[in-house]
């Protein structure tokens, strides 16, 4: 358990962390909050030759309101969000989604960015980054640019971000006051990864439904939007067999989900459906 | 002389009982708070090196060559060692049954994922891992044998192939009319059940650093020992030394629950020093290791049970075939588990017949090491599920079946049908205590509101016998003489008045030192804070053990009364001298000799310590200058097995009886915990924070094991829960803290009445959960028999009925 030699590096500036990655290629890691990559290092399930440790990159520990979003430091600790007045405020779902990840421990340690760009499928941050329409800011060599969610999560542990690039901040869009929210999900043990979740926001209007987000985590490579269950609900009057409906209908429609030593595949569809369904109640009972 | 131990505390030498049974502080608490308790991987010896072990990626090899050159050139590396260094230098491992095992290093043969291939010494364990990647091993695999009861035919390939089979040990004990009672039973039910691997997980892995002199070829092995005298006298063995030169001195350690076994790690580390011309060198074990080649593992049980019972729900006879998957050898002291179960084999219940059919089969998986509990709790479980079985069908309630079936009070002692005696119980007590604690019948009704709901609740109570206290003749039938049992201590008073303990066993968690605290400063009438308790190496500490077996407190408890009551005869030799008395005038009471006729004549106990180290001339003849002494004590009337294994062998049985209350969620399968309770009868408590603590970690591993835990290799023989992502510990979200209530019938076997305590509700928490699972699950028609009842496995479940 422990790693293969490295070079580390501790720049200041992202500027100087991003030229780091130009001088070292593929082969170098960023270092954030650790909780992924240091048992990986210590495996020798990943060798990189560079690890550049950004935790004293100064300025990308931050929330923020800014229109109608919120702007999140890529450093922001997770245990940060989870106390953020603000977040629960303007965004009470990636608040709940905060509370799920790990343990205090783990969250105090664990980072906004680091999670994000780690990608793990079963993880909440991906998924509410998604549901919620997030944008990655991502600075590279020579320019900056904002991904939407829906395209930077390509497939397992693997993100849009280049090798050179590093992702800066996370911008949440606020949830409109009045939609519905919950994040639901299936774990063997408090704070372990998700084995299925499901986060969900609905807007009624009217007595009818007038936009939904359906988003499955820990069933495919990535976060999982159900469009087609989303469709089911637009414009209709959601009630108990609705619900009950399109979570039967995820549980038959969705790709065949990784089966392993805690669940089976059929288990896991059965997850899916069951925990949309739960999250399309709550949401239900919380929307205005 | 013979001792006459003090029966209770009223016997003990004070007017008022002021320490032993109260819940004082723990004294190694303060270093272990603020971590200046030193642990193995703390010590660095001048010149050290560090090991690291290559451990074999196959299940099933033969290695064709290894070659250590480019390993050895790394710079930074001393020395390499293989299996032709094993078998040049050490015997075979010592292995029970005997001859189910190899070398500490793989020679021609690797026999599972994780067995030790060859190992390095460097000089950080930085460059010793870096050289592992530069060892080459060319390997054939063999179809690896993973399945126990694939690996139990005749005509399986065979692990060992000098033997004529897999089959390391197979017998039926026969206790009673077995036959006769089945044939003349009103029921007869059956049911086969399934315990997966679970195991040991203390929170420090096994460590060690080892030296060898070369000069007079002597070891010294500093490390995690839960028994290091055993651990020195396998050493001497294995290198075939005179037993004193092989020193083993025990660091405190985090934990053991069985799984600190590490003679491979100290027998590897050894040789390297030894090819390092006695450089210390140091191996600590990962988590990884400690996982999958470690003291990890163990019970991996196939169970087919039945039972033969009356109409009115009266028990006549246990049947239980047990195969019972070993692993590749028999290194670990995991047969033992497997023998364990019948020093309680009919549980609480006055079962006048039974019957143990019993096999240990090999397969290339990790070998089995001992575990909390040692084999009951499974067997507990399936004992458990079957008198529920039996309770529904003949419509009795599941407490009301236990209340037919329990051993009266009024029949201990109470010699069971395999032959181990019970000291003293109080069991219908202890059920109506939980019974009342929870307001049963409410909780009945609670579940029946919610079944109607459609809700899965269930309840379910469970009494067992933990047996505590195993002596030499626990383990004879399957070829484990027990060596060195007896538990010693030396008690020293200094001349300052100071009391200091000697013990052979090392710091461990359980709170004996504290133990042994109270019973010293209550015996000599003193603060807790005039004694102390230290650990010495295996050549300085008189004849002991260790921990294991709910043994070590009911043991240091008669050491340090013997010790104590040796102590006294030569203090009142030399105050009787003082007073000009006989020794039999003369009595302690409150740390005070005093002329029992004339009590404002009296010497302290520290006056006369202090007297016998520095005037000699006051000395009675027959004393020599020495305020100490030593006891080693072990159970008395302890004699061997009979045809039939039979044997009293532990010498207390402590009783707990759990009622927990759980609900499964239909959708996820995943089961909750709602309410527990649990009546716990260990006779006299000698520190009621002690058994507390005990009773709730135990629990803990009882919720891991029925709910959490297990280790899942798939059909190559590959581990699959080779880290804490996948083996599953239950954490503090998942443990309930229950109401607790305390019983008190003290062993009429024992000093002060204590029972053996230690492994405690892992006894009881895995039956108790999965009969609750099972009444929950009673309205589907279907029945949880495998464990840990994941929720995956219990979805699965509850879709097979609704499928129906």
């Amino acid at each position: 358990m422990k790693p293969v030699s490295f070079e580390y590096f501790a720049p200041t500036s992202v500027a100087d962390a991003v030229s780091l990655l130009q001088e070292h290629g593929p082969e170098a890691k960023l270092l954030a909050g650790g909780q992924s990559l240091v048992p990986l290092l210590n495996m020798r399930l990943a060798r990189p030759t560079a690890v550049i440790d950004v935790n004293r990159v100064e300025g990308l520990d931050y929330v923020r309101e800014d229109g109608d979003a919120l702007a999140i430091g890529a450093m922001t600790h997770q245990r940060t969000v989870e106390r953020s007045e603000l977040v629960q405020r303007v965004n009470p779902l990636l608040h709940a989604a905060t509370r799920l990840i790990g343990h205090p421990q783990i969250r105090n340690r664990g980072t906004v960015g680091g999670s994000i760009a780690h990608a793990d499928p079963a993880a909440e941050y991906p998924a509410v980054a998604l549901a919620l329409d997030a944008e990655m800011r991502i600075v590279g060599p020579n320019a900056e640019r904002l991904v939407p969610a829906a395209d930077f999560f390509v497939t397992y542990l693997t993100t849009a971000l280049e090798p050179t690039e590093m992702l800066t901040e996370v911008r949440v869009p606020a949830l409109p006051q009045g939609t519905g929210w919950s994040i639901q999900e299936m774990t063997r043990r408090h704070g372990d990864f998700a084995l299925a979740g499901a986060a969900v926001t609905l807007t009624m209007d009217g007595g009818a439904c007038s936009d939904a987000r359906i988003v499955l985590f820990g069933v495919g490579a990535t976060p999982l939007r159900v469009q087609q269950a989303e469709e089911r609900l637009v414009g209709e009057r959601v009630d108990a067999t609705l619900m009950s409906e399109v979570g039967r209908e995820i549980k038959t429609s969705i790709d065949e989900p990784l089966a392993d030593i805690h669940a089976t595949s059929e288990y896991r569809r059965n997850l899916a459906g069951v925990l949309t369904e739960r999250a399309l109640v709550e949401a239900l009972e919380r929307a205005a | 002389m013979a001792f006459e131990f003090p029966k209770s505390l009223d016997d003990l030498p004070v007017s008022k009982v002021k320490w032993v049974g109260k819940p004082v502080n723990r004294v190694e608490d303060p270093q272990l708070v603020t971590g200046k308790t030193e642990f193995i991987d703390n010590v660095t010896l001048p010149g050290m090196l560090h090991c690291a072990i290559l451990h074999s990626p196959h299940a099933h090899a033969r290695i064709k060559s290894i070659d250590m050159s480019r390993a050895a050139a790394l710079p930074g590396v001393v020395t390499t060692l293989t299996g032709e260094d094993a078998e040049r230098w050490t015997r075979p491992m010592y292995t029970t049954p005997q001859g189910w095992g190899g070398y500490v290093l793989a020679t021609d043969r690797v026999r599972f994922v994780g067995e030790p291939v060859a190992a390095v010494a460097a000089t950080s364990r930085y460059i010793a891992e870096d050289a592992l990647e530069l060892i080459d091993v060319e390997y054939e695999p063999i179809d690896p044998i993973v399945d126990a009861f694939a690996a139990a035919q005749p005509d399986s390939p065979k692990v060992f192939e000098d033997h004529d089979d897999n089959i390391m040990y197979q017998r039926i004990f026969t206790w009673g009319e077995v036959e006769e009672a089945f044939q003349k039973a009103d029921h007869v039910y059956k049911e086969s059940f399934r315990w997966n691997r679970v195991g040991a997980n203390p929170l420090e892995t096994f460590g060690i650093i080892s030296e060898w002199d070369i000069v007079e070829d002597s070891l010294t092995c500093r490390g995690s020992f839960q028994t290091p005298s055993f651990m020195a006298m396998g050493r001497a063995a294995t290198f075939r030394l005179p037993s004193n030169k092989v020193r083993f001195i025990a660091q405190p350690h985090g934990g053991s629950f069985g799984g600190k076994g590490g003679g491979r790690g100290t027998d590897i580390t050894l040789m390297l020093s030894r090819k390092a011309g006695g450089r210390p060198v140091k191996w600590i074990e990962d988590r990884m290791e400690y996982l999958s080649s470690g003291g990890s593992q163990a019970w991996d049980r196939h169970y087919d049970v039945s039972i033969a019972v009356k109409d009115d729900g009266t028990v006549t006879a246990l049947r239980v075939k047990l195969l019972d998957d070993m692993g590749a050898t028999a290194e670990g002291f995991g047969a033992t588990g497997a023998v364990k179960p019948m020093a309680s084999f009919t549980g609480c219940y006055a079962i006048p017949a039974a019957e143990y059919d019993l096999t240990l089969v090999a397969t290339n998986k990790l070998p089995v090491s001992p575990y909390r509990g040692m084999g009951p709790p499974p067997h507990n479980f399936v004992l458990e599920q079957m008198m529920d079985i039996a309770a529904r069908d003949l419509d009795l309630d599941p407490a009301e079946i236990r209340r037919r079936n329990f051993i009266p009070a009024d029949q201990f002692p109470y010699i069971i049908a395999s032959g181990n005696e019970y000291d003293s119980g109080e069991y219908e007590a202890a059920l109506d205590k939980v019974l009342e604690m929870a307001g049963y019948e409410d909780l009945r009704r609670e579940q029946e509101e919610a079944r109607a709901e459609g809700r899965l609740v269930g309840i379910g109570v469970v009494s067992t016998i933990e047996p505590g206290v195993f002596d030499w003749n626990a383990y004879t039938v399957i070829g484990t003489a027990g060596i060195g049992i007896p538990e010693g201590v030396t008690v020293a008073i200094d001349t300052m008045g100071k009391i200091t303990a000697r013990v052979g066993f090392a710091l461990e968690g359980q709170g004996q030192y504290t133990v042994i605290t109270q019973l010293l400063a209550e015996y000599f009438g003193t603060e807790l804070e005039d004694v102390r308790v230290v650990h010495v190496d295996n050549l300085s500490a008189p004849p002991n053990f260790g921990p294991g077996g709910s043994r070590l407190g009911v043991a240091i408890t008669g050491a340090v009364l013997g010790a104590a009551q040796r102590l006294t005869e030569k203090l009142t030799k030399v105050a009787a001298k003082m007073f000009e008395v006989q020794p039999e005038d003369i009595e302690l009471l409150d740390g005070m000799l005093r002329v029992k006729k004339v009590p404002e004549s009296q010497l302290s106990v520290r006056n006369v310590a202090a007297i016998m180290l520095n005037r000699s001339d006051m000395l009675p003849p027959d004393v020599d200058p020495s305020p100490q002494a030593t006891f080693a004590w072990t159970a008395p009337d302890r004699v061997e097995p009979d045809e039939q294994g039979r044997v009293k062998s532990y010498l207390t049985a402590a009783n707990a009886c759990h009622l927990v209350m759980v609900e499964i969620d239909p959708g996820t399968g995943k089961v909750e915990i709602l309410k527990y309770y649990i009546a716990d009868d260990c006779g006299t408590r000698l520190n009621p924070a002690n058994v507390e603590g005990m009773i709730q970690g135990a629990l803990a591993q009882g919720v891991g094991a029925a709910l959490l835990e297990e280790y899942v290799y798939d059909d190559d023989g590959q581990l699959l829960t080779a880290s804490f992502m996948d083996y599953l510990l239950p954490t503090i979200h998942e443990v309930p803290f229950p109401e607790k209530a305390a019983l008190v019938t003290p062993s009429p076997f024992t000093p002060l009445g204590a029972k053996g305590a230690g492994e405690s509700a892992i006894h009881t928490t895995p039956a108790a959960i999965m009969c609750a699972i099972n009444d929950a699950l009673l309205p589907l028609g279907v029945r949880a028999k495998e464990v840990p009842a994941s929720p995956n496995r219990l979805w699965k479940l509850i879709q097979g009925a609704s499928d129906q």
